[in-house]
């Protein structure tokens, strides 16, 4: 008894030992995923990337001047012009919110950070949250050490780099965080029944709301995981207390939120939780009576429903078919349909399979964005069947789910990371105690001590092994691998304690699951060299390949390192050359950052909600010359905008989004067809090029003087001579050309003032200088 | 010290007079260029000349060839308006061309051209630019074997005397001209396509343009009443050109001499020339039909300042201040047909504005239940006038989200039932605490 | 056949009868609460299916204020019923406690909801 009471307090240091040890390393792992992102901070300039985060940052800045009020209601009539764009109801308000409240709480500590700091440095904040969520899921999954491994492996996953580097200030940044937190807690409440997790589970879920489109993810997953549960007869109480307040709670605050508005009750996305809701019920209602009802009067009860019930819901599934199906898209929205059908966007909506994240990854970017955790997914999967408890089941149901989501779309290989860093935690943490358990088994042979019974064995070797890993610890290097092992062996025992086994099975357990100590140790060694490689490969990928802000390009070369900046060129040239209601035109990529940077109105943007005008735009950049200015001109358009990357080779440039105007605009106005375009099914710009293309708009725009450059029109992206190089322009004219000639902007000519007779202009010159008196013969007598 | 300050007083008392000459808010034209192929041109046209003087305008005479002449001194236009009365000039002297003159009409300036037979190509090219075709033929007349005048010397009918004049008051004064005019020259064309022409003299549906000494050996191509004898144009910035074929129909003989055109047997004492083309000079010059608008105000019914941005369903009051120069002086300008389009790719709100006849023109109307960027547009174009073309930007707003309708009748049951919800919950806490 | 149905009815209404006189008046008073609600519930759905959904935010939130309630107070009833073997260590004060916390919650945005 003094041994057990020995070892229970020992036990309980341990305890305390392990919590404030993996509070160090969930505060380490937060740094860590704070610094890797900073990359893009370090090599270039704490700036705003990309496109849409332009968007999100000049909606921060008002919302910062103006509070929350005037945000809310907020009618933006820079963009979409004439249609305007009110802001209040179309934009998941979540990330903005954050990033406000923070700046007034840092302001409000006397800490003057400006917008743009702090919006630039959102992302890696709540990935670092991201990561502590994660801990917090697979604990309740797996335990602390899975946990532990779990988190790490998610601060450094390409993948989620890819999407909140220091200045990718995006809605996928905290929207992450809110989706890891929800499923923490609908896990947690699952675990324990308990109503306060419950409605902490439905706050999270708001703050997914107002965070991303995503948010239908798990108001899917969870009913289906509901289903599983129930179908495989792991129905209780307790995930009757985890869904039910959740759906209707959830509901209700997502309506709320105005850009979800009604859709919350109204859309096919939300049915699958309110079939659901309506399932667990009945299977509630079921198991009460059950309770309360002898078995046979229980039969006697079944078999009466089942024959009312049948047709009662027949009749209620057949009017909800028709309500659905009354619809064309049968209450699913656009993208929602293009996730479901891979190949439906590419055949009715040009526009969302225009855009380049919406496209199917490549096999390569599996590997580039999840590394070494491609491997060990289906061992976590494995892993998780072994106890089949269920929160591993939900584990596996996500994993399955956002694999299949992942393959349609390259985005959402962002939904994928966070399930694949648990499931190999889980593998991870698993093979450590299996490798480790198996040292620690032969180790005391080794070390020629006595056979002790299971408990005090493991007891005891654990001592030792503590002894020997002091050391061990006190040569910890940067990478917290030994102290992972370290974790795995503390953890492992505090879960032992905590679950009520028996010493017997403990050493059939052990029995089990030992392997031969070299091997183990060899397994171990490689297990450390494989998280060595994912570490080195995540590094290397936050730095060279999810860095780059994309508004300013380098390229090396041999004299060193060259800088594009002419976005912002153009953008500053815009903002000081320009009157303050002048309308600019470009393709809709562009419409973000010009109202951000330039602070003029666009015509389009990358919301993409209006089809039809965006058709216009296209049009008019398909069209020649006269008609195009027709179409600008109805517009009030004032500045043409044009991205032009044939004189350095950036392969982005409109030329090459070309054949997305054509299609688009060729959607709406049929005048536009997309054979006139096509020389042998291309799309050509050199002599080859059909006279339709030669005469368009853009190729004017992009190419107007391009010959006097080189002489020849060389096009470096194209790699070919341009087909037409002397270019004239009778309604455009060409205001300004950024450095590199990567941004040109062009102005309407005005309506000529007066319109031209029908005489061609003769050669009088010649005529005149040989005959200079010829008049005086002609002259008449005006008296006459 | 004396003289210094008669000077000073003198300098000062003057100003005033200075001021008004100069005066930006009169668009009448004051300095006029005259150039001519011969300078007896200046006495036998005198009786046109006197018109346009009498009216205050300065008129400089000078050979078309002469190497000074030019319209412009380092930047700035020397005259108002110009006057070309020389058709067979091949080359303009000084700093004058083609080009310069085309920019003089483009910066504002009015212009008259008179061509007549055998017009050079630089009379020709000028006409063109303003957008009146003439035959091609060089040598080619306006021939009218049934709408000639009847004359005693001329048998070639070459000299006609046409009626076909455009029925338009501002053009041409409220006077009914009676007489026909005498015209003696080249005849061009108008593409009918080309909004900012106007025919106003055209020959009658018998004439044809064809040279009258040679034999005819094509049909001509200029026949009837698509050929123009004088246009006018009004160019996009409201300068106004005035091209006439014959540069004798100015003269003080068809001014002075009688007309009977054949077929008819009304012999006019004096024919319509003088008439005709003082009014017409009154129009070129900005005497007539010359309008702007000037303080468009616009806000909500019941507050008196500009807001920023509507509200959809907002009532709003819109007044423009419509005057016309009457030569001496702004006039209100009167009229009934001056619209307010409420404008976002296509009008909203129509509405015609109504005057209280002294210039002021308003209108309210209530904002349509569309948000988006709108435009209060005025756009008047009227035969003969100066073009009105207002347009003023303004955002539309939808509804804030307080501003809807609260307390719905409709909506008691569910206010009901929340509230005895919460009520419910009270009461059951209450119960379920102390119960037991 | 239907002779014996109707009989086995009848049985089985006695019995379920019989077993919930059985259970303890906190759970009935949980019960008739819960009742309450969903009749409230039935009323406006039915309200509104003859006046038409205008305002259908006011409709929403009311027919959710009452379903959530009835949740809430199933989960109440669920944590707070002795029989059931998982709660067995949740003290009843600490199950009301996140009761009336989620409540506060669902009436809040009931009341932002309802205007």
């Amino acid at each position: 008894m003094a041994a057990a009471a020995e070892t229970s307090s020992d036990r309980t240091l341990r305890n305390a030992f392990g919590g404030v040890l993996s509070f160090f390393i969930l505060l380490l792992i937060g740094v860590l995923a704070f610094s890797i992102r900073l990359f893009s901070v370090i090599k270039y300039e704490s700036v705003i990337h990309e496109f849409d985060p332009y968007f999100n940052y000049r909606v921060t800045q008002f919302l910062t001047k103006n509070g929350i009020y005037d945000f809310w209601n907020w009618f933006d009539d820079r963009t979409w012009y004439p249609l305007g764009r009110v802001i209040g109801g179309t934009v998941y308000p979540g990330l903005t919110l954050t990033a406000g409240t923070l700046w007034r709480i840092l302001n409000s500590l006397n800490i003057p950070l400006s917008v743009e700091t702090v919006c630039v440095f959102t992302a890696p904040i709540f990935s670092a949250f991201a990561s502590w969520a994660t801990y917090l899921l697979t604990k309740e999954v797996k335990g602390a050490g899975a946990g532990l491994t779990a988190a790490v492996l998610l601060a450094m996953v390409p993948s989620y780099i890819s999407r909140s580097v220091a200045g990718s200030y995006d809605n996928e940044a905290v929207a992450i965080f809110a989706l890891i937190i929800t499923f923490y807690l609908y896990i947690k409440t699952l675990n324990t029944g308990s109503l306060f997790y419950a409605t902490l589970n439905a706050i999270a879920y708001f703050y997914m709301v107002c965070s991303w489109g995503g948010y239908t993810f798990i108001i899917n997953l969870i009913p289906m995981h509901v289903l599983l549960c129930i179908v495989t007869g792991r129905y209780s109480s307790r995930l009757y207390i985890a869904y039910a307040p959740l759906v209707v709670l959830g509901t209700l605050l997502a309506s709320l939120v105005p850009v979800v508005g009604f859709n919350a009750v109204l859309t096919s996305e939300h049915f699958a939780s309110f079939l659901v809701f309506i399932i667990i019920h009945v299977v509630a209602l079921v198991y009460y009576i059950k309770g309360i009802l002898s078995a046979k009067m229980f039969k006697v009860a079944v078999t009466l429903v089942v024959s009312i019930g049948l047709l009662v819901c027949c009749a209620v599934i057949a009017v909800l078919i028709a309500l659905v199906a009354s619809s064309p898209t049968m209450g699913w929205s656009g993208r929602s349909l293009s996730l479901l059908d891979p190949t439906y966007a590419s055949k009715y909506i040009p526009i969302i399979a225009s855009v380049s994240e919406h496209q199917p990854p490549t096999w390569p970017s599996y590997f580039m964005d999840i590394n070494v955790l491609a491997f060990l997914v289906p061992a976590g999967i494995i892993a998780c069947f072994l106890p089949l408890s269920d929160a591993s089941s939900f584990a596996v149901l996500y994993i399955v789910t956002s694999v299949y989501f992942s393959g349609v779309m390259v985005r959402l290989m962002l939904v994928f990371a966070p399930a694949a860093c648990i499931m190999s935690g889980i593998a991870l943490s698993q093979a450590f105690d299996v490798f480790t358990r198996s040292i620690k088994f032969q180790l005391p042979g080794i070390l020629g001590k006595s056979e002790f019974d299971a408990g005090d064995t493991s007891s005891s070797s654990v001592v030792a092994e503590n002894d020997a890993a002091k050391p061990d610890k006190s040569e910890e290097k940067l990478k917290e691998r030994p102290s992972r092992k370290n974790k795995k062996k503390e953890k492992e025992l505090v879960e032992k304690a905590s679950v009520e086994k028996t010493s017997t099975k403990s050493k059939i357990e052990k029995r089990l699951l030992v392997l031969p100590l070299e091997a183990s140790v060899i397994a171990l060694l490689l297990l450390v060299f494989l998280g060595a490689f994912y570490v080195v490969h995540c590094v290397w990928a936050a730095a060279e390949a999810y860095s780059a802000p994309s508004i300013v390009l380098t390229s090396h070369s041999h004299d060193g390192l060259h800088v594009f900046d002419d976005f912002r060129e153009a953008y500053a040239w815009l903002r000081h050359n320009t009157e303050v209601d002048d309308k600019v035109a470009s393709w809709w990529d562009y419409g973000y950052q010009t109202t951000a940077m330039a602070n003029r109105t666009v015509i389009v943007d990358n919301n993409t909600w209006n089809n039809t005008h965006i058709a216009t735009v296209g049009t008019a950049m398909s069209s020649p010359e006269k008609a195009a200015w027709e179409i600008f001109n109805s517009l009030d358009v004032k500045y043409v905008l044009v991205v032009f990357g044939g004189l350095v080779g950036y392969p982005s440039d409109d030329i090459n989004k070309f054949l997305w105007m054509v299609r688009i605009g060729g959607g709406v106005f049929p005048h536009i067809k997309e054979p006139d375009y096509l020389r042998d099914g291309q799309y050509r710009i050199d002599s080859q090029a059909t006279p339709t293309m030669l005469n368009c708009l853009m190729y004017k725009l992009s190419y107007y003087r391009f010959v006097d450059v080189d002489g020849k029109g060389f096009d470096r992206v194209r790699r070919t001579e341009i087909g037409k190089k002397y270019i004239k322009l009778t309604h455009f004219e060409e205001v300004f050309t950024t450095h590199h000639w990567m941004v040109r902007i062009y102005k309407l000519k005005p309506p000529r003032n007066r319109i031209r007779g029908k005489t061609k202009k003769s050669k009088t010159k010649t005529s005149a200088t040989s005959s200079p008196r010829k008049s005086v013969a002609t002259k008449k007598n005006p008296w006459h | 010290m004396a003289k210094f300050l008669l000077y000073i007083t003198l300098t000062i008392s003057l100003l005033p007079f200075f001021a008004v000459s100069f005066s930006p808010e009169s668009p009448i034209d004051r300095r006029v260029l005259v150039l001519l192929d011969d300078l007896a041109v200046k006495s036998s046209h005198s009786l046109f000349f006197d018109s346009l003087k009498s009216r205050g305008f300065e008129l400089e005479f000078k050979l078309a060839d002469d190497p000074n002449i030019g319209l412009q001194r380092y930047g700035q236009y020397l005259y108002d308006a110009l006057v070309l009365f020389c058709p067979s000039v091949e080359r303009f002297g000084g700093s004058i061309n083609v080009a310069s003159i085309a920019d003089f009409v483009d910066s504002g300036h009015d212009l008259i051209i008179a061509a007549d037979t055998n017009a050079s190509d630089l009379i020709r090219e000028i006409s063109t630019e303003s957008g009146v075709d003439f035959d091609e033929n060089a040598a080619a007349m306006v021939i009218d074997h049934t709408g000639y005048a009847v004359s005693n010397t001329d048998g070639d009918h070459t000299l006609i005397a046409s009626d076909d004049l455009i029925k338009s008051d501002v053009i041409l004064g409220s006077k009914n001209i009676e007489a026909p005019v005498l015209f003696q020259g080249i005849g061009h064309s108008v593409n009918p396509a080309n909004t900012l022409v106007l025919q106003v003299l055209a020959a009658s549906p018998s004439a044809y343009s064809a040279n009258p000494q040679s034999k005819l050996s094509n049909p001509p191509s200029l026949t009837g009443s698509a050929i123009s004898l004088v246009s006018v144009i009004q160019a996009r910035n409201n300068a106004r050109i005035v091209v006439a074929g014959s540069l004798s129909m100015f003269s003080n003989r068809f001014f002075r001499s009688g007309v009977q055109k054949a077929g008819s047997s009304t012999k006019y004492q004096k024919s319509g020339n003088q008439e005709f083309l003082t009014e017409l000079s009154k129009w070129v010059f900005h005497e007539r039909g010359h309008l702007k608008a000037v303080n468009v105000r616009h806000h909500k019914v019941g507050e008196s300042d500009e807001p920023a941005m509507y509200r959809i369903s907002d009532d709003l009051d819109y007044a423009v201040e419509i005057y016309e120069w009457s030569g001496t002086s702004w006039e209100p300008y009167v009229a009934n047909d001056v619209q307010l389009q409420f404008y976002m790719m296509s009008p909203y709100v129509l509405k015609t504005l109504s005057t209280d006849k002294k210039g002021l023109y308003s209108t309210s109307f209530k904002v349509p239940d569309v948000y988006g960027v709108f435009q209060f547009k005025v756009e008047y174009q009227r035969l003969g006038y100066t073009s009105l073309s207002l347009s003023k930007q303004i955002p539309v707003r939808p509804f804030r989200h307080n501003e809807y309708e609260r307390f719905l009748p409709a909506a008691y049951p569910y206010y009901g039932a929340s509230f005895s919800m919460m009520a419910g919950f009270f009461i059951f806490t209450v119960v379920h605490l102390y119960s037991k | 056949m239907a002779r014996s149905t109707s009989k086995d009815a009848q049985a089985l209404f006695h019995s379920l009868r019989s077993a919930y006189v059985a259970t303890p008046s906190s759970l009935k008073i949980i019960d008739l609460y819960v009742g309450f609600a969903v009749f409230t519930a039935i009323i406006q759905v039915v309200y509104m299916a003859f006046v038409g959904s205008f305002p259908f935010n006011s409709f929403l939130s009311g027919v959710l204020s009452c379903v959530g309630t009835a949740v809430l107070a199933v989960c109440l009833r669920i944590q707070v019923n002795k029989e059931n073997k998982e709660f067995k260590d949740l003290p009843p004060e600490r199950a009301f406690a996140d009761f009336v916390l989620c409540n506060l919650v669902l009436h809040l945005v009931i009341m932002n909801f309802l205007g």
